[in-house]
């Protein structure tokens, strides 16, 4: 009987487990862009795997072609909603006066500071230094350059993957949870999101902005979205920038006036 | 799908009382293939068509959009042809299809990646001898492609794992219905499941080794050059790894390669298999040598500065057997310069000394020469062969310095 409470009790842990994660970091001076602002879009990273019965993801050329459509237009909408002016770069070759390898240069840089943040900020590994000092990062003179000469306000980084659970692999995990009822539970994950967005102030080269999400369940069948579809894809869009919180600086003053 | 990677984490793999089982397998020998098997698995103009494998490709396109812009690449527009012109050569039915990059890594190394491009390591340039020994690694890589290997071995982890995954729930379901603890087999399945995988690679690596003697034969190379780089690559390891006091690394049951030991070996056996009796072969030599004299300094200045004293005098050694020159000398000097142990500075001087005699001599050669004989106080011919560096080379950042020494 023991043993059977104890499977209860795994499955509700499992029920619980899965959920949408987001969380964001701000210069402590930020304010979300408002009212007339020119946004450059770099092009998004998007793809798209198909997790095996293994757990292995398989990336998929359609579904990842489809979803980077749906993410763009998405983009496209919820910026234009706050009122800016959105270009959303295709190829690195688009902009007028600035070169691929300038682009190709700014989107290395990029992948770096945001892999620091990444492991600063969410990996647990921070730093004493920047404690306490919201985001303190800087893509330094390219990015204000790369303003100067196109004249856009902002540059958005993004990530996102869509891992979407095989048939294998929901039927693996409704063993898995059906296993509990004789007291072997071994839940595995199934379908699951990451994103991540990052916002940079092309007027001084700072990141100013930054967003990771995370969704997934144990439970089989469970999705948090699907961005093969427009709405899913606006649903993650929404989810990662539709939240924008001002700086902890910016905040501060607010409360008191 | 490198010449030689780094291989994984070996105690990260360790599982239990895996180990012991482990060690229990027989040995890592890996069976030879006969070239004679070895027929390209695709044509001309090769597009993928199955869904994994188009998902594997437009990931790709993307590695080989970076690895293109990388600024490590070196782009001297002559040496990117002569090996796109070699890749052309022994690439079989895709010779057209491949391309090739050079990336600045003083290493042993070579890759190919599964859309048919190739990025060749510096330090692959500096090792070979000859023409046909880099024809021979490239005619490896072009093996993977022609073989199609990575979606291969995608689809053997693939299978594999999912196998695994369904087994151990299995046996977990199974072990929970009677009451059996099934961690252990678990484990234990889990740690050959991996092993397998490596065996897998490593029967792609011998695939891939046939296939390039085969295809560096039908070109009219010596094939019998690819089991030369191998023997040169055993003994540098050597001489490297004595000069550390160490040993040489042995093969184990979690590399994804074979020992270079048994593939210098089986390519000696393949390489007899290939050769036509009576044909000519060519190893270009000469050819090999003024295409890659503008960046040979280059390279060695590379190699030097990598602190393997044993590794660097080893291939100093091993290129002079075609004949010493200023260059080999000059770096000869620089390898017991910067060791710099009890009496290396009076071998770095005679190897200076021996360097300026060849026409060759770099303009390095002479400054040193120079400060090594006003070092023993033989002032007047030191200061005359720094006179001669700073006629080789007016605008050395040192310049002033060493015309303030002349005086």
């Amino acid at each position: 009987m023991r043993k059977l409470g104890l499977a209860f009790a795994l499955v509700a842990g499992v029920a619980v487990s899965g959920c949408v994660q987001s969380r964001q970091y701000a210069d402590v001076q930020f304010t979300p862009p408002q009212g007339d602002y020119r946004l450059l879009i770099m092009r998004p990273d998007v793809v798209v795997n198909s997790l095996t019965t293994g757990g292995m993801s398989e990336p998929r050329a359609d579904w990842t072609e489809q979803a980077r459509g749906n993410i763009i237009k998405s983009l496209g909408n919820e910026q234009s909603g706050r009122g800016g002016k959105v270009l959303v770069l295709a190829r690195r070759n688009e902009l007028p006066n600035v070169s691929a390898e300038e682009i190709a240069d700014l989107e290395r840089l990029h992948y770096a500071v945001g892999n620091s943040i990444a492991l600063h900020k969410y990996s647990g590994a921070s730093l004493p230094t920047k404690h306490g000092k919201g985001l303190e990062y800087t893509l330094g003179e390219d990015a204000v350059s790369l303003g100067r000469r196109t004249g856009y306000d902002y540059a958005l980084f993004l990530y996102a993957q869509d891992n979407i659970a095989s048939s294998g692999r929901t039927a693996l995990q409704v063993l898995g949870v059906a296993g509990c009822i004789i007291g072997f539970c071994a839940p595995s994950g199934g379908s699951n999101q990451f994103a991540y967005a990052s916002l940079v102030d092309l007027r001084t080269g700072e990141v100013v902005w930054f967003n990771v999400l995370q969704t997934g369940s144990q439970l089989p069948g469970v999705k948090f979205g699907d961005i093969r579809t427009q709405p899913g894809a606006d649903q993650m869009v929404e989810r990662l920038l539709g939240r924008m919180k001002a700086g902890k600086e910016v905040r501060k003053a607010a409360e008191k006036r | 799908m490198c010449t030689r990677c780094s291989r994984l984490n070996r105690r990260s793999l360790l599982v239990g009382g895996g180990a012991l089982a482990a060690s229990m397998t027989t040995g890592i020998a890996q069976a030879r293939v006969r070239p004679a098997d070895m027929v390209p698995l695709i044509g001309p103009g090769f597009r993928p068509t199955d869904t994994d494998e188009k998902g594997l490709w437009q990931q790709m396109d993307r590695v080989e959009e970076e690895v293109s812009g990388s600024n490590l690449l070196i782009k001297d527009p002559e040496l990117v042809a002569y090996l796109q012109n070699i890749i052309g050569t022994v690439g079989g039915p895709a010779a057209r299809d491949m391309r090739i990059y050079l990336a600045h890594i003083p290493d042993f190394n070579a890759v190919m990646f599964p859309t048919g491009f190739a990025v060749v390591f510096s330090g692959l340039l500096l090792r070979m001898r000859n023409e046909a020994q880099l024809a021979g690694v490239i005619a490896h890589e072009s093996g993977h492609f022609l073989r199609r290997h990575m979606i291969r071995s995608w689809r053997d982890t693939k299978r594999k794992s999912d196998l695994f995954a369904i087994g151990a729930m299995a046996a977990g379901v199974v072990g929970a219905g009677a009451g059996v603890y099934m961690g252990d087999y678990v484990q234990l399945a889990q740690l050959g499941t991996i092993l397998s995988l490596f065996a897998y690679s490593r029967a792609m690596e011998a695939e891939a080794d046939a296939m390039g003697a085969r295809l560096i034969a039908e070109s009219g190379y010596p094939p019998i050059e690819m089991a030369n780089v191998w023997e040169q690559l055993i003994g540098e390891e050597e001489a490297s790894a004595r000069y550390r006091r160490k040993r040489r690394r042995r093969g184990t049951l979690f590399d994804t390669h074979p020992s270079p030991t048994s593939r210098m070996q089986d390519l000696r056996i393949t390489a007899s298999e290939v050769t036509v009796p009576g044909r000519a072969y060519d190893n270009g030599r000469s050819r090999y040598l003024s295409k890659i004299a503008p960046v040979r300094q280059m390279l060695l200045d590379d190699q030097v500065k990598l602190n393997d004293p044993g590794a660097s005098q080893y291939l100093l050694n091993t290129l002079a057997l075609d004949g010493w020159n200023g260059l080999l000398r000059y770096y000869e000097g620089e390898v017991w310069r910067l060791r710099n142990r009890a009496g290396d500075d009076t071998r770095a001087a005679q190897s200076y000394a021996v360097a300026v005699a060849y026409p060759d001599a770099p303009p390095e050669a002479w400054r040193w020469h120079g400060l090594s004989l006003i070092k023993e106080g033989r002032a007047p011919e030191g200061k005359a062969a720094l006179g001669r560096y700073l006629q080789m080379e007016p605008g050395a950042p040192d310049a002033p310095f060493i015309r303030q020494m002349v005086g």
